[in-house]
């Protein structure tokens, strides 16, 4: 994956096909909670009426997620891995209109190409 | 009267603003300290032990926590419902209580005599307690014992978690 | 291959910015918001409502049921018969709108008020007529009920109750029974009231000068507001704050008297005339 600080391998594989892993460095997290705004909710309301996809929220928790994902490769970076494997997504409803996306996988070193 | 009704709401704004940030300074200090003590116990998210060679005994482990929001957050969350965007306060809050689970995980996990914990997961569920909800977080995993031959795991300490099942062989008597 | 668990650095999942600084800015946003939407809203309702050709208003309420009942004692139809004679008098100084009829409603209940509605209905309660002691008092009430029709303040209400009620309860259903929804409808209510208290003072300065033509002097607005603060729960025992009030405090209204006599030139004192026979009657009964 591209990411502002250089390229950082993200892969919910465990091995990586002609990679050898030199160091387990354990697990990092990126987590966000978010809520949508009244805009949106009364489009959706609306957009309920009609049915189909419902494209601000598809972008809401596209976002949220890259921002976890995010987080999740800063906290790699920080312990010095250059891959993030075993990568798991879970979403959970927090509060009314907000939920909490969490990415988490096992950073490791992985062996130069 | 109305006036008392506005003190109250105040006076809890108040309480929960100063009490909860108390509450997670202290709890931060003691995830730090309590991580540095638990270096030695591993976790990873590995689905098979990296020794295949040495005969393993393996058995659950896991650590929970239930961590609820005070009065402040909760009323900021309600005003963010408004206008969106992120809730620092919760991201904050499910931070402490993931590692928080890790370390209880870990805590069994050395309870037991482990010093590896392979394959770890976390669930995150809401606890619906009318107008607060609580967040439960846990962190469950397989831990692993070098195999000595003898068929008795290391009785645990007092206090160890008995819920999960060990699924391990006990000689009779 | 190393195995290690690695700390990494703190500050990527949590936040270290100030609590405060985000409750200020969500906390004045929203508020901000909620008053400014009610605000426009309220002046909208207010611009639009005398716009609309009385004709419409009188038909709404011809399809509603009349407000009071007709009296059923003798007494109580010579008080409605002269609190009529006294409205058409005093309406008769004030610039109705087109086809517009003062209705005067009497009510045996013990309340102590009185009202103005749509289609040109007011209604007076027996508790309130029993407690006033000349005709320039009485003169003062009709004549603030009076110029609320003229100026179609309820109709203005009505228009203002319902789009403000559409915004409160989206803000409901947003928010949930939490607290900050509370914060939030309290905050739209007292910008709502602002309003109420606004057409409350409109309609006094209109009275005083309907007094200032027919009795000369301004005793009766200054003999009413004199019984009303002695009245048991005027302006509340606790604190003077107008903010969630209907109405100006009364102590407001009475400075706004003084304020009334300079800028129309009349004293504010004078003789007082007696109420008509059947009004003053009331006086003497008890319960």
């Amino acid at each position: 994956m591209q990411t502002k600080a250089g390229p950082m391998l993200v892969s919910n594989l465990e091995l990586i096909p002609g990679r050898r892993i030199v160091a387990h460095y354990g697990m990092v997290q990126g987590s966000t909670v978010r809520a949508k705004h009244v805009g949106r909710d009364i489009f959706a309301s609306l957009k309920n009426i009609v049915g189909g996809e419902l494209k601000a929220y598809t972008e809401l928790m596209q976002e949220a997620r890259d921002e976890a994902v995010e987080r999740m490769i800063a906290e790699a970076r920080s312990v010095g891995a250059n891959a993030v494997l075993n990568v798991r997504f879970a979403t959970t409803s927090i509060a009314v209109g907000a939920a909490e996306i969490l990415a988490y996988g096992s950073a490791v070193r992985l062996d130069d190409q | 009267m109305e006036l008392l009704q506005f003190g109250l709401f105040i006076a809890l704004l108040v309480v929960g603003y100063f009490a909860g940030s108390a509450i997670e300074r202290r709890h931060y200090a003691s995830i730090r300290r309590r991580e540095r003590e638990y270096s030695d116990v591993l976790a990873f998210m590995v689905r098979f032990p990296f020794d295949r060679t040495t005969p393993q005994r393996a058995f659950l482990v896991h650590g929970a926590v239930v961590v609820s929001a005070d009065y402040f957050k909760t009323f900021i969350a309600g005003l963010r419902n408004l206008f969106g965007g992120r809730f620092r306060s919760y991201e904050t809050l499910m931070e402490r209580a993931r590692r928080e689970a890790l370390l209880r995980l870990k805590a069994d996990a050395r309870r037991k005599g482990a010093k590896t914990v392979i394959c770890v997961r976390f669930e995150t569920t809401r606890i619906a307690t009318g107008w607060a909800p609580a967040m439960e977080v846990l962190a469950y995993g397989t831990a692993l014992v070098p195999d000595d031959g003898s068929l008795l795991l290391p009785e645990p300490r007092a206090g160890a978690s008995r819920l999960l099942g060990d699924g391990l062989v006990r000689t009779p008597g | 291959m190393r195995l290690e668990n690695r700390q990494p650095a703190e500050g990527i999942n949590s936040s270290s910015e100030h609590p405060l600084k985000e409750l200020a800015w969500l906390l004045g946003g929203s508020v901000a918001l909620v008053v400014a939407l009610v605000f426009a809203v309220s002046l909208s309702a207010q611009w639009i409502a005398p716009r609309i050709p009385y004709r419409y208003e009188a038909r709404l309420a011809a399809s509603l049921p009349p407000i009071a009942a007709a009296p059923s004692s003798e007494q109580g139809r010579a008080v409605q018969g002269e609190l009529q004679a006294l409205a058409d008098r005093l309406a008769a100084r004030l610039d109705l709108p087109e086809g517009m009829q003062v209705r005067v409603g009497y009510s045996e209940e013990k309340t102590i008020n009185a009202f103005a509605t749509l289609g040109g209905q007011t209604v007076f309660y027996r508790g309130l007529l029993a407690r006033l002691d000349s005709e320039d008092a009485l003169a003062m009430v009709m004549a603030h009920e009076i110029a609320h029709l003229r100026h179609r303040h309820a109709s203005a209400a009505l228009g203002r109750g319902v789009a403000v009620g559409v915004i409160l309860s989206v803000i409901s259903a947003e928010l949930g029974r939490s607290s900050a929804a509370g914060v939030l409808n309290q905050a739209g209510l007292a910008t709502l009231l602002s309003f109420n208290r606004d057409q409350e003072r409109e309609a006094d300065n209109d009275a005083m000068a309907v007094l200032a033509q027919e009795y000369g002097h301004l005793g009766g607005a200054v003999d009413l507001f004199r019984i009303m603060a002695g009245l048991p729960g005027a302006d509340g025992a606790v604190a003077q704050v107008e903010l969630l009030r209907t109405h100006p405090l009364t102590r407001n209204r009475r400075q706004a008297i003084e304020e009334g006599a300079r800028r129309l030139g009349v004293a504010l004192d004078g003789q007082r005339r007696p109420l008509p026979p059947a009004i003053a009657a009331l006086r003497g009964e008890s319960g």
